[in-house]
């Protein structure tokens, strides 16, 4: 490569838009980094391995620990299964307001989960489990639709998430778990 | 603690469909499972299903073997072997043999000519129900996991067609009361539950004989 | 002219590229039609998802890569004066991409590859189409090599000058290709074809995906760059004026190529197997890739802005009308601009990391590359095709206003039909489905804009027709032209003797950048999958 014999070259209206260019990108970053760190504001993450074909046979995902459980706690943990063609159990009821996580595994394919404009959104990978926090400020109906191909049926993969006002929870949940 | 296991199940009756107290299986297509799979032999099978050919024919109670997916075939005799599945009669003939002998059964009647369904019933109600489903019943069409003409898929959905149709029907009717529960996450099971006793009638003819 | 003899090779990539183009906008019309749910008798997801499979590869692989490889050919031999390297190398690289194509063509039509144009596994198509698909990259390589061998013999030839910017960019492209394509490529060789060939028996889904994803950003400006080319190169004497910068142009690239290539990540934000450490560093990484686009907005506006006024253009705006807007080239950059700022919007909606959540495998993904790719970028690529065409045919196109009736078509067609498929995803559609079978009132809201789709996609695909009519007619009933008359007329550089800094005249240090970034973003992501235990899945039917 022969040396050069003259600097960049930047016209000076360059020098102005290359300054608005930054700040916009410094924008985004800032908040991205802002929500990230402070608000807590992230998608899914961090690498947890389990066998999907063997899911019915492990300790968490075994057929009769799925659906939602209350720890002693209070803390509301939901653990799915997505099979072609559903998320099981089917329909599942959490109380509104509340921080609820999901625990979701593929016993098959890739899929993807999704409730319709809320953050409850995550692929769920076979062979990886996927974790996500969120909470469901109304009441009403949501249906968790499946968002990947994962084969013919894919069309049909949805399950109901019924969100529940706090009173309504209390009622349906006995207050003493202890035994 | 098992109080507590009590109270938590009724906690999540309110708040789940469906609870079953042991796995619905204990076979997983594992990498281990794969490769004893792979390794069935077609000859070996052939001798091993001698006894088998006598009940599984057309017209008789057992269903028809020939051309079905070999994954399924193998999970089904597991399962008879360790009660996943309940049958007397299954349950006392592949007691005693191995896994490897299970998967050569499987590759022999899983290379063999599929049945055709010539012999089947097209009605509307079954024609929907197998291509379109019911979305108010969240029931998927049957094609989508049996696949066109019902010939199953990899690596463990059952080929149906040309099955014997009596068979069927008793299938569908033992999924809905649950008197057959070896399918993982009760998938079938919740299918047949919102099933009524015409529109199974009707799917048994549609792809049976 | 010396270059005469490559004319065959380059016109085959061209209508093999924009061949497969008009069988999938045919395809692309079906989906619209069948998806909207409009006519039950065409109800059938096999053939859907066949078609989408189909569709997705002819627009994302094979209309792209032969339509680069032709460009390329072209643009070394035109503006570097030279005749084309290893000619037998270009047939060669064209014969292995062509037979990739029809051995994956096969299968996809057959419905026995119906993964997608990402092809996911576990779901495991018939092992002809990982080969047909693994050819067609292979093919490309040859091409990615003649490019850096004619940049570099031409440097040895021209001690100390200035590389023409078309080369310059091009070689960007060709060596942004090489790094880009061994992701996708250690996928289907090493995971993909062994599996389906049933030569192992599980492959990790994680590592298959994070492979993946490591092309699946920089193939973009891989298909971006050429549309740059023609902003740089073509449009500014197109429009009567010059290229308003040189160095930043250079620099433009430049960065493309070093930021493109490490940020794959945000196509994983919602993926469990990598942790928020290396989604974050991807996503600013993501926001960093915005600044070639935005110096690129700038130069070519501040170019034309120059022709405009030159024209007699005054005022704040009075320049927009004096541009030749009767000139392709000059319209097509307008329009690709219009669906740049709403293109380039919606991707940093899909950049913004936790916010993704919202738009993530909605219908908002397929409507937003739609815009950017099928928008944005073909556009240039129709520009770029009329521009040469009378190089390459020795004839003038068909008189007329064809060409810009087709480019105006194209642009309605893209915003009816793009902008509908934005909201479907804001409103929650999924993406990737075949009909609307969720008993959901949330659903009722789709139908209008499923409707207004197939309104698109008709004046699109009468667009497409109108292109490739164009181009045959010209090739074969054009007024035959002079050599002179055909010329390309490229920007003027600055004058001959001047030198640009080395860093870009070269791209030495910036390969060295590129695989010290590569392995920050990229070395333990996929070191983790070999590092810890994890469990792979068989292959599934569909």
């Amino acid at each position: 490569m022969s040396s050069s014999s003259r600097p960049l070259h930047i016209d000076p209206l360059e020098k102005k838009w290359l300054k608005v260019a930054f700040a916009l990108i410094a924008l985004f970053v800032g908040v991205i980094l802002y929500t990230g760190f402070f608000q807590h504001v992230h998608p899914p993450g961090g690498m947890e391995t389990i066998d999907s074909a063997a899911l019915h046979l492990s300790e968490e995902f075994a057929e009769d620990r799925l659906g939602v459980s209350v720890a002693p706690d209070g803390a509301i943990k939901v653990t799915l299964v997505a099979a072609r063609y559903g998320f099981y159990p089917r329909s599942i009821k959490v109380p509104a307001g509340r921080p609820i996580t999901f625990r979701i595994a593929s016993a098959d394919v890739l899929h993807g989960l999704h409730v319709p404009m809320t953050n409850l959104a995550t692929m769920v990978v076979p062979g990886y489990i996927s974790t996500v926090t969120t909470r469901f400020p109304k009441p009403g109906e949501y249906p968790l639709l499946c968002n990947e191909y994962c084969g013919m049926g894919h069309d049909h993969m949805w399950s109901q998430l019924q969100v529940v006002s706090q009173e309504d929870w209390d009622a349906l949940t006995p207050s003493s778990k202890e035994p | 603690m098992n109080r507590f296991l009590n109270i938590s199940a009724i906690i999540m009756a309110f708040l789940t469909e469906g609870v079953w107290a042991e796995p619905s299986s204990k076979v997983a297509f594992t990498p281990e499972v794969l490769k004893t799979l792979s390794a069935g032999q077609t000859k070996k099978g052939e001798e091993i299903a001698q006894s088998c050919v006598g009940c599984h024919v057309l017209g008789g109670a057992a269903p028809l073997l020939d051309g079905q997916i070999g994954a399924y075939l193998f999970k089904q005799l597991k399962d008879y072997q360790d009660g996943s599945r309940m049958n007397e009669l299954m349950t006392g003939l592949v007691r005693g043999l191995s896994d490897q002998d299970l998967a050569d059964i499987a590759a022999y009647f899983s290379q063999l000519k599929a049945p055709s369904s010539t012999k089947s019933k097209v009605t509307e109600m079954a024609e929907v129900l197998v291509h379109s489903g019911d979305p108010r019943r969240i029931l998927p069409p049957c094609v989508a996991c049996h696949e066109r003409d019902g010939r199953g898929q990899k690596i463990d959905v059952p080929a149906i067609r040309g099955q014997s149709a009596a068979y069927l029907h008793q299938t569908l009717k033992d999924y809905k009361s649950g008197q057959r529960h070896n399918d993982l996450l009760g998938r079938m099971r919740a299918i047949s539950q919102e099933l009524n006793e015409k529109e199974i009638k009707a799917l048994a003819e549609y792809y049976g004989q | 002219m010396p270059e005469s003899s490559f004319k065959p090779l380059i016109l085959s990539h061209f209508w093999l590229a924009f061949g497969s183009f008009g069988l999938a906008c045919v395809l692309g019309v079906y989906q619209v039609l069948e998806r909207s749910g409009l006519i039950p008798l065409m109800q059938s997801p096999e053939v859907y998802f066949a078609s989408v499979s189909t569709h997705g590869v002819l627009m994302a692989f094979v209309l792209t890569t032969f339509f680069i490889m032709g460009f390329g050919y072209l643009v070394a031999t035109t503006s570097l004066k030279m005749p084309l390297a290893h000619p037998k190398w270009a047939t060669a690289g064209f014969s292995v991409s062509a037979l990739g194509t029809l051995m994956a063509a096969i299968p996809l039509l057959l419905g026995k590859a119906s993964v997608l144009y990402t092809f996911y596994p576990p779901v495991q198509a018939n092992v002809f189409f990982y080969l047909g698909a693994a050819l067609l990259v292979v093919g490309s390589w040859f091409w990615a090599v003649i490019m850096v061998v004619m940049f570099g013999l031409w440097k040895k030839a021209h001690p100390g000058a200035t590389v023409p910017l078309p080369m310059f960019a091009t070689t960007a492209n060709a060596i942004l290709w090489l790094w880009t394509s061994v992701g996708v490529a250690l996928e289907v060789v090493f995971q993909l074809i062994p599996w389906a060939l049933g030569w192992i028996d599980t492959i990790d889904v994680g590592l298959a995906r994070t492979l993946f994803a490591w092309t699946l950003h920089p193939i973009v400006y891989f298909w971006l760059i050429p549309a740059y080319i023609v902003l740089y190169s073509l449009v500014p004497k197109a429009a009567g004026g010059a290229l308003f910068s040189h160095d930043l142009a250079r620099l433009a690239f430049v960065l493309l190529l070093v930021f493109g290539l490490p940020i794959g990540f945000h196509h994983l934000y919602m993926d469990p197997e990598h942790g928020q450490g290396f989604k974050m560093i991807h996503a600013v990484g993501t926001f960093f890739v915005m600044l070639p686009t935005l110096m690129t907005g700038f130069t070519v506006i501040a170019s034309l802005e120059q022709a405009g006024r030159k024209k007699g253009g005054k005022g704040l705006f009075g320049w927009i009308g004096k541009l030749p807007w009767d000139h392709p080239v000059v319209l097509a950059a307008i329009l690709a601009f219009l669906m740049l700022i709403a293109g380039g919007f919606g991707g940093i909606v899909n950049a913004s990391y936790g916010m993704n959540a919202m738009v993530h495998n909605t219908a908002w993904v397929p409507g937003h590359f739609h815009l950017i790719f099928g928008g944005t970028t073909v556009i240039l690529y129709f520009a770029a095709a009329y521009a040469v065409w009378p190089k390459l045919t020795g004839r003038a196109l068909i008189e007329g206003s064809l060409p810009l009736v087709q480019l105006w078509s194209w642009f309605i067609g893209m915003i009816i039909l793009s902008t509908p498929w934005h909201i479907l995803g804001l409103l929650g559609q999924p993406r990737r489905i075949s009909s609307v079978a969720y008993n959901s009132l949330l659903t009722l809201a789709w139908d209008p804009y499923e409707l207004a789709m197939i309104i698109g996609g008709l004046i699109l695909l009468g667009s497409a027709f109108l292109f490739l009519h164009i181009l045959l007619a010209s090739q074969r009933k054009g007024l035959r032209i002079a050599a002179e008359e055909a010329e390309i007329h490229y920007a003027d550089e600055e004058p001959e003797g001047t030198r640009v800094p080395a860093l870009l005249n070269g791209f030495g240090v910036w390969n060295l950048v590129i695989l010290l970034l590569m392995l920050a973003n990229f070395g333990y992501p996929i070191a983790q999958f070999f590092l810890f235990k994890t469990f792979g899945s068989t292959g599934w039917g569909y």
